[in-house]
């Protein structure tokens, strides 16, 4: 008898920076048993694929979107998404180069994160942990006992 | 804050500066190495990386508008027209 392994569960990620995309990506290898990272390279790239996700599909766990990216930007992307029944509860993290009270407060009023991209190890240290802080509490502490 | 209080300061004041008030303003490729420029009021900083995002090499404050031109000749202008 063969028994099937729980799903990974997904972590979103939309940016136009592919270095910055690589980067979240290698900072999520810690937890490569149980996330995958899926990305996006722009905001209607990401519309379209979390759209078109099916009943059974796996709804991501977490959302990361770059503010600044072509054809839809992260502050619409969001806004879309809240207005989509399947992602109104998802979280989201807006990751922007940004540090700003006015991006930090439209983050808030729309239910999302806000996490500035980091300079130096400093900020780069346990990002993926500030992103894990974001995911619902059960899938959250599920990510972190894997880890001990 | 001046260009000059700035470069008083010790460079892990410098980065926490420039994470909590600068403006990020482009980046740029030299050799291997990745520069992100940031505003911070009147001034500018590059951040040269010996790893991107994670290992600083040096900082590169400056005023001059002149050093903007590497930045301002990747902005694609043809959507603007």
């Amino acid at each position: 008898m063969t028994q099937s392994l729980p799903p990974k569960n997904i972590v979103f990620y939309a940016d136009d920076d592919l270095d910055d995309l690589e980067l979240v990506k290698d900072a999520f290898a810690q937890y490569a048993k149980d996330v995958e990272v899926l990305t996006a390279t722009d905001g209607s790239k990401a519309l379209s694929y979390l759209s078109n996700l099916k009943k059974y599909d796996t709804i991501p766990c977490l959302i990361i979107l770059d503010v600044n990216m072509p054809v839809i930007d992260g502050k619409e992307t969001l806004l879309r998404l809240r207005e989509m029944e399947h992602f109104q509860e998802v979280p989201v993290v807006l990751f922007t180069t940004s540090s700003q009270p006015i991006d930090k407060n439209f983050a808030q009023r729309y239910n999302a994160g806000f996490i500035t991209k980091p300079i130096d190890v400093k900020q780069m240290e346990f990002i993926a942990d500030k992103f894990i802080d974001h995911c619902a509490d059960d899938i959250r502490n599920r990510i972190r006992r894997q880890m001990q | 804050m001046t260009l000059q209080d700035f470069q008083l300061l010790p460079e892990a004041r410098q980065i926490d500066e420039l994470y909590q008030s600068a403006v990020y303003l482009g980046k740029r490729k030299q050799a291997s190495s990745i520069i992100l420029l940031y505003q911070l009021e009147s001034f500018y900083v590059e951040v040269y990386y010996r790893k991107y995002r994670s290992h600083v090499r040096h900082l590169h404050c400056f005023e001059s508008t002149e050093l903007l031109d590497p930045y301002l000749e990747q902005i694609d202008v043809e959507n603007l027209v």
